[in-house]
């Protein structure tokens, strides 16, 4: 048994024809005077149809996340998004992926939101935690140097507004406040469920699986993800319990037509959009100094790792960075993933890059219709 | 000259050290970069005065404290220094992140700060003045915003690049955020408390410095009682590093005439 979640970025597709050339970034330097609001407006309503559509397909759950100041996606606040959505789905679970909570000055406004949208929606949310991006840390001016332990921070206070009686006072290192008393409380008991989406350092690794937390691999190559998946499997262990298939996710930009062939030739452009534009990151935007340990920075170049923004379509499909294919094949390489990786929640995109709507659509209800159901 | 390196705890900090010369004391205070470095502006000042250059807590050689967030960190970790080293007053030299620990140290002990030079000294901030952003651009780019002459920027680039330099100039670098990271090289506190500074101070800087315009070391001079501004022509950001001889020469000159006699009657 397999839970299915539509995850969209709402990117901004309409770079100019020279972004390539003349424009080092999507991301903290990339002006905000190519957004159109008029154009915006359309994009935000069709997303926005998209997800609808994909709770009365059947997909278990919507995922809508954060991200700042960019092309790659346009959802500043994924809990916006996700209000937007509530009153309009029935059934599907709102997975916010995530609230990046170092990035907040007032965590408890994120408490407070989540609770909104879980006696909203009648306990339909998971919350995830991110730390954001690095280059997330320049756009707002929080020092990332702070981020993992705003990130601890922030988390110990939200769990224990959801969870203990109020008023108590919280007096942390970044964050102080005397009376903790947060209206409404969360409909879930003890507290929405809290998933952690990452890139996957060790540390979160271990600190997530600690807390019995669904670990969500993003966008990383099949070897990357199985060894990612592998060590939150090992902690588990090490802390004392075998991690099950619902604590494990991945999110995979995934795209299905009526042939193999048709299916890339389809999906290619947009996903090529995907990791050469939207993830156009030059690495002092992605980890600002601080960000990840002077360690793990030598771990990282030691390993020499190529950034997928430099691969080619078939690259990126050989190393499992994407799923391309027929419904036959799609099927087949998710069993395959699934007997190696055991994972019970799949992120699966539906609107990479600058894809158009109608693909959006046909991708989705091919999905839906033709892989879901072997997976149920 | 001669120099030796050493490692002096300094309330738990262990906290590297480079000294050489004999004569009256004076602390180096080193730029952002740099650090852990005995270079020919040293080795001249060392001729007439007792120098001592510190790698600042997190960088150089220097332990980085889990506690240090603030330039205020730095400026106590210093007078402990002084205090460890037994010294009472003392001359300063500190250039661009290290000018501004000068500047803050001096306002804080005024009384232990003999003279006082500071070159292209980061730490205020004036509207409309041109600033570099170190953390926006790629070390590569930096590098030709430090000099005038931009070939003068191979004296900080290492014979070899690898993992380990790179995750040490990441360490620098994440020091230097924790510091500086917003606000962004400057304490929006430091220029009203800069009348604290009784030390003569003579304020140099860079003609051509695109990393942090002159105009903040002229705002340095009209702040600081009796301070005085000069500009180094064919000179960037960092005047000691790029005009070595013209720096040492002016920055031994105004030192030279602090002795305490000299210093109470320009007073």
């Amino acid at each position: 048994m397999v839970e299915f979640f539509y995850f969209h970025l709402m990117p901004w597709p309409y770079l100019p024809d020279d972004f390539d050339r003349r424009h080092a970034s999507s991301w903290v330097t990339f002006s905000n005077q190519y957004y159109d609001p008029q154009r915006g407006h359309r994009l935000y309503n069709e997303y926005l149809d998209e997800m609808e559509h994909a709770d009365r397909l059947g997909y278990d759950g919507l995922g809508v996340n954060e991200h700042h100041q960019n092309a790659y996606g346009t959802m500043p606040s994924p809990n916006l998004m996700a209000a937007a959505l509530v009153r309009r789905t029935q059934r599907a679970k709102i997975a916010i992926l995530g609230n990046a909570i170092p990035l907040r000055d007032h965590p408890l406004r994120v408490a407070e939101e989540v609770a909104m949208l879980d006696v909203m929606s009648g306990g339909r949310i998971i919350s995830g935690f991110v730390r954001g991006i690095g280059c997330e840390y320049l756009s707002l001016g929080v020092n990332p140097t702070y981020s993992r332990e705003r990130f601890y921070e922030a988390h110990e206070l939200i769990v224990r507004a959801w969870t203990e009686a109020g008023p108590f006072c919280f007096e942390g290192k970044h964050y102080r406040v005397r009376y903790v008393n947060i209206w409404p409380r969360p409909l879930q008991q003890p507290h929405p469920p809290i998933w952690l989406p990452s890139q996957g350092s060790s540390e979160t690794i271990r600190w997530g699986a600690q807390r019995r937390y669904p670990f969500i691999s993003v966008f990383t190559s099949f070897a990357q993800t199985k060894r990612l998946i592998d060590e939150y499997k090992a902690a588990a262990e090490a802390a004392g319990y075998t991690a099950p298939p619902e604590q494990i996710g991945f999110a995979l930009p995934t795209y299905v037509a009526e042939t193999d062939a048709r299916a890339r030739e389809e999906a290619k452009p947009h996903i090529l959009w995907l990791f050469r534009r939207g993830l156009k990151i030059p690495p002092h935007f992605l980890v600002p100094p601080g960000y990840i340990t002077e360690e793990s920075l030598r771990k990282f170049l030691t390993a020499g790792l190529r950034s997928p923004a430099e691969m080619s379509f078939e690259e990126l499909e050989a190393g499992g960075y994407i799923l391309v294919g027929s419904a036959r094949t799609v099927v087949d390489r998710l069993k395959d993933i699934h007997k190696q990786l055991g994972f019970g929640l799949f992120i699966g995109g539906g609107r990479t890059g600058d894809m158009p709507h109608d693909k959006a659509l046909k991708n989705m209800e091919l999905f839906a219709r033709e892989v879901m159901p072997h997976f149920r | 000259m001669a120099h030796r390196g050493e490692f002096l705890t300094i309330a738990d900090v262990r906290t590297h050290v480079l000294r050489g010369g004999r004569g009256a004391p004076l602390l180096i205070l080193h730029p952002e970069y740099a650090a852990n470095r005995w270079l020919p502006y040293h080795d001249a000042l060392a001729a007439r005065f007792q120098v001592f250059a510190p790698d600042h807590p997190g960088f150089g050689a220097s332990e980085r404290p889990e506690w240090l967030d603030g330039l205020d960190d730095v400026v106590l970790h210093y007078a402990d220094l002084l205090d460890v080293l037994g010294i009472e007053r003392v001359a300063i030299v500190g250039t661009s992140l290290g000018g501004w620990i000068a500047a803050e140290l001096a306002v804080a002990y005024p009384q232990r700060v003999e003279r006082l030079v500071l070159a292209g000294a980061a730490g205020l901030k004036v509207e409309g003045a041109e600033r570099f952003d170190v953390f926006l651009h790629p070390i590569e780019e930096t590098l030709q915003h430090l000099f005038h002459d931009t070939s003068r920027a191979a004296q900080l680039v290492p014979t070899e690049i690898g993992p380990d330099v790179i995750a040490r100039a990441y360490g620098e670098a994440a020091t230097l955020a924790r510091l500086t990271w917003n606000p962004y090289m400057y304490n929006p506190k430091l220029e009203r408390r800069l009348r604290r500074i009784s030390a003569p101070t003579l304020v140099l800087w860079g003609a051509n410095d695109t990393y942090l315009a002159p105009a903040h070391g002229q705002r340095y001079a009209q702040r600081i009682s009796g301070a005085h501004f000069e500009l180094i022509d064919d000179c960037g950001h960092l005047i000691p590093l790029e005009q070595t001889e013209v720096f040492t020469r002016r920055v031994i000159e105004f030192l030279s005439a602090s002795g305490t006699e000299a210093a109470s009657a320009e007073r």
